[in-house]
């Protein structure tokens, strides 16, 4: 008796799983879900993708091991002329409160001249720009640098996120200059 | 190949290099140039004293002024070097 009822029970959920799919794969194929960018996610979906993403990164980047000389002038200097050729239309500089990018992208770019997450330990937050440089981040606008650029040179960059919420406009300008000769690599 | 075919050839190159040596004014050259150079005057009116020459952020900054203003050295020297032989070779 008690057999049958489990089996019943495993129907049900058989049964209700392939509603379940094929109502998901039905929506998938309509055409109803909003896709432009300046149509923002509710909150909750919003919340999973944020969550997703975040816990994602974190985990990747966990073994990662920041340079001992991560706050060397050299890297500064270094990773300032990459990071206005490369992040600047979208992560901003100082004195800049908002660009194209800023505007349109969604989700929106993080302005890197704010101080970030007071809590987060420096070295954490070194790992996960570190990764998020080299990896990208998927549907988000954010490329995959790691496919033409070191280690090295990502490192360089993100020694000069460390200190770029601190930076004044002419800071900035002096720092993110490519010297003459550099042609960087575009 | 016709002639006037040929000079169609020759004229519509001509045309597009004519164009592009337009489009790239010299003023444009001349605020790319500015804009690939550090303005250090602001390190110059600082208080040199007060800096904290231990702080990564200041050496970045006194080297790259310290590179460029031995740049614009160099430039002007050599501006002067092929002025000083320009008269000489004049006279």
């Amino acid at each position: 008796m008690a057999f049958f009822k489990i089996l019943s029970c495993f129907k049900c959920l058989v049964a209700a799983a392939s509603v379940a799919v094929v109502t998901g794969v039905g929506f998938l194929f309509s055409g109803f879900y909003p896709m432009g960018a300046d149509d923002h996610h509710n909150d909750l979906t919003y919340w999973a993708l944020e969550t997703l993403r975040e816990r994602s990164i974190a985990r990747a980047s966990s073994d990662i091991q920041v340079p001992t000389d991560l706050a060397s002038a050299e890297r500064l200097l270094a990773g300032g002329a990459d990071y206005n050729d490369m992040c600047v239309g979208c992560h901003l500089k100082p004195g800049v409160t908002q660009s194209d990018f800023t505007l349109g992208l969604y989700p929106q770019p993080p302005d890197l001249t704010q101080t970030e997450n007071h809590q987060e330990d420096v070295s954490v937050r070194a790992r996960k720009h570190f990764w998020i440089i080299k990896h990208g981040i998927k549907a988000s606008g954010m490329p995959a640098w790691g496919a033409g650029h070191d280690d090295e040179r990502i490192w360089n960059m993100v020694a000069f996120l460390q200190r770029l919420p601190e930076l004044s406009s002419p800071q900035y300008q002096i720092l993110s200059v490519r010297d003459v000769g550099d042609s960087g690599h575009h | 190949m016709k002639p006037q075919i040929r000079s169609y050839l020759v004229a519509l190159p001509a045309l597009m290099l004519a164009l592009s040596a337009h489009a790239h004014s010299p003023d444009k050259h001349m605020k790319e140039a500015q804009a690939s150079a550090p303005d250090c005057s602001m390190m110059e009116d600082m208080d040199h004293s007060k800096m904290n020459m231990d702080d990564p952020l200041t050496q970045a900054m006194m080297k790259k002024c310290m590179k460029a203003m031995r740049q614009n050295e160099g430039d002007s020297h050599d501006d002067k070097t092929a002025a000083t032989k320009l008269s000489r070779h004049q006279h």
